[in-house]
């Protein structure tokens, strides 16, 4: 997958650039507005990181010169405003989905996934790691073509970790992903643990191979080096 | 009451008092007038019989039928040749006041000294005042209603440039980034008043921007640090590190969740002061209530916490969506969070209001204090203690009335979604809503 990573601030761009280069994503940098629409004139990108507020211009409007310009890539927005305003203006836009800032890179990852899947592999919603398969469509997931029963969120759970394979994520980051906007007012993150204990404990009964490990102080991980 | 209402009232207070003092003028120099004219009159006969004496006359026939006297005076012409003499007196025979005024003329006709004395009754004042009396009470009366008419009629024109312009005021609204437009007027307090009004609104509207640019200026330089810190450690918890590193990576990662937790809980306060969020159309409260119960079934079942509702069907109320979820959602949170494993929460659900209750420790320290920000029943809780301010907001945006009390080992919290009859709430809403639940 191309990406262009459209952000004003450096660190933040390399480190998502970092963490989706870990994907074997290629990703580019544009730091203002004009380098973007430079970039966007002259390549074609799978998704674009869109941050609204740039130094030289509006991320808003850049949005505007992608309608404009035809050009068919999934777009993420990625704001420090939260103000809804902002979002509704983003998604009417032609935006495709919209994170705030601070977001957890995994979540920025299995949303970036999300709309990949949804703009480029059309019809195709199935998300396949060797043996479990997770329809998105259904919301069905099953290990060894046996179907596992599990609620909505051990499903969005299970996909989060095939999404985000081999990286460590915190229970902070999976909460997010599970509840969003509530993540807030949960007081301690133990629910995190009760649902990936159930999860763990539902594919074990169909044999199939427990990936998720727990990694010490930090949270989980879905380990594909595991047989 | 209405101005023009006002004004009338006083106007017509202002003729009543000043009529009398107009009348008593008037009187006065009717009065005075009718009797120079009958004193002149008599003086002017007088002087004609004395020429007629003069002339050596019999004036017996000019004075015949009239009150004349001619009488001979012996001695000395007295200085003043004319003397007058008002006399107020009662007739006895008639019984009646009277008022004869008399004129004494003295006159020298050959070697002899006249007197010649004329007299006549005249008008009385009580008499011009009577026939003045119905005039008076007929022009006020007109006054009176001319007033009141005009008034009625001409206040519709005059007060026009008034009505518009509060009507703008009415409509007028901060968030909307268009000026008020005023009406045109030519009165001069109007013109004043609609000067001061868009200056007033204009500087208003400013401030209102410049605050608003603030805090998402604010919002925006510290989440984009704050993203960057969380990215690099997430970045860093992927390399080749130990347990202890770990350990250290973890404490970091649950600071920076609090940290943007508290973040993101300031500007929304700022925003809820800012009246950012207005509600446009109602909700089903209800069914919002529901929803938020569902999202942490999860936590109560792990708390082990008993959970019992009672939720009225279609309660509409005028809220913008997130602020209900929101107020719900920290209820409910600070309900499950403050609970003992095993313990108990009561929601009950009314068209009037909202009440949560849960058992838990005792709050250290006046619930009412709980609202504050940064206030916590417990210091080394992890909650932030911005979640009941948030609360608190929120009602305060929508009108409503909450309060929070402590009895027998349960936490209530009651929001009354209609202010004015807070005697409901005090007087039965909170012995019942166990009552209810339990029965």
């Amino acid at each position: 997958m191309k990406v262009l990573i459209v952000e004003d601030n450096k660190e933040l761009a390399s480190g998502i650039s970092d963490y989706l280069n870990g994907e074997k994503y290629i990703c580019e940098l544009a730091y203002t507005f004009e380098v973007a629409r430079e970039k966007l004139s002259l390549f074609t990108y799978d998704c674009i990181l869109l941050d609204i507020m740039l130094p030289d211009g509006n991320g808003l409007e850049l949005l505007k010169y992608i309608r404009q310009e035809n050009i068919n890539s999934g777009i993420l927005i990625i704001s420090a405003k939260d103000a809804l305003d902002d979002k509704v203006n983003g998604l009417e836009g032609g935006a495709d989905d919209y994170v705030t800032k601070p977001f957890h890179l995994p979540e920025l990852h299995a949303r970036l996934r999300a709309i990949y899947r949804r703009k480029t592999l059309e019809g195709n919603n199935l998300v396949v790691f060797n043996e479990i398969v997770l329809n998105t469509d259904t919301v069905e997931a099953t290990v060894n073509n046996a179907l596992l029963d599990v609620t909505r969120k051990e499903f969005d759970l299970l996909l989060y970790f095939v999404v985000n394979k081999n990286r460590v994520l915190s229970r902070q980051s999976i909460a997010a992903h599970l509840w969003g906007d509530y993540t807030d007012n949960l007081a301690n993150f133990d629910f995190v643990y009760q649902h990936v204990k159930n999860l763990r404990k539902k594919i074990s009964a169909v044999e199939g191979i427990d990936y998720i490990e727990t990694v010490y102080g930090l949270g989980y991980k879905f380990n594909t080096s595991k047989t | 009451m209405k101005l023009i209402n006002k004004i009338t009232i006083w106007f017509i207070g202002i003729v009543f008092l000043i009529t009398p003092v107009t009348m008593f003028i008037s009187r006065n120099n009717i009065k005075k007038h009718l009797d120079e004219a009958e004193v002149t009159r008599m003086k002017e006969v007088n002087d004609r019989v004395a020429q007629q004496l003069m002339a050596g006359e019999k004036p017996d026939r000019y004075t015949h039928g009239r009150p004349i006297a001619i009488s001979l005076l012996p001695g000395a012409l007295p200085d003043q040749r004319v003397t007058v003499v008002k006399d107020n007196y009662v007739a006895e025979d008639l019984g009646r006041k009277e008022c004869r005024i008399s004129v004494d003329s003295y006159y020298e006709v050959g070697a002899q000294h006249y007197k010649i004395s004329s007299y006549n009754y005249v008008i009385k004042s009580e008499e011009i005042f009577r026939g003045m009396l119905s005039t008076v009470v007929w022009k006020m009366l007109l006054m009176i209603v001319a007033v009141a008419v005009t008034a009625r009629l001409l206040s519709g024109k005059i007060f026009s440039p008034l009505r518009r312009t509060m009507k703008a005021i009415h409509s007028f609204d901060l968030k909307q980034k268009n000026k008020i437009q005023l009406p045109q007027t030519s009165t001069t307090e109007f013109k004043e008043l609609n000067v001061f009004l868009s200056k007033m609104t204009d500087k208003a509207m400013e401030d209102y921007a410049a605050v608003k640019e603030f805090s998402e200026n604010a919002s925006h330089e510290l989440q984009t640090p704050l993203a960057v810190i969380r990215s690099k450690i997430e970045l860093l918890s992927e390399t080749n590190i130990d347990g202890v590193q770990a350990a250290l990576i973890g404490d970091m990662q649950n600071a920076i969740e609090k940290l943007s937790h508290i973040n993101r809980s300031l500007i929304l306060l700022t925003k809820l002061e800012n009246q950012e969020f207005k509600a446009t159309e109602s909700l089903k409260f209800c069914r919002v209530t529901k929803d938020v119960i569902a999202t942490y079934e999860d936590w109560i079942a792990m708390r082990e916490i008993n959970l019992s509702t009672s939720l009225d069907k279609t309660i509409p109320l005028t809220i913008h969506p997130a602020l209900a979820e929101m107020l719900i959602s920290n209820l409910l949170s600070n309900a499950i969070r403050h609970n003992h494993d095993g313990g108990q929460i009561n929601v009950l659900l009314t068209s009037r209001e909202f009440c949560i209750s849960n058992t838990g420790l005792p709050p250290q320290g006046p619930t009412c204090e709980l609202f504050q920000r940064f206030k916590k029943s417990n210091q080394s809780n992890d909650s932030i203690g911005l979640g009941l301010a948030i609360v608190k907001q929120i009602c305060e945006v929508n009108n409503f009335a909450i309060d929070y009390t402590y009895a027998d080992g349960w936490h209530r919290i009651h929001v009354n979604f209609y202010k004015n009859d807070q005697s409901v709430i005090n007087s039965t809403g909170s012995l019942t809503t166990e009552e209810m639940l339990l029965a």
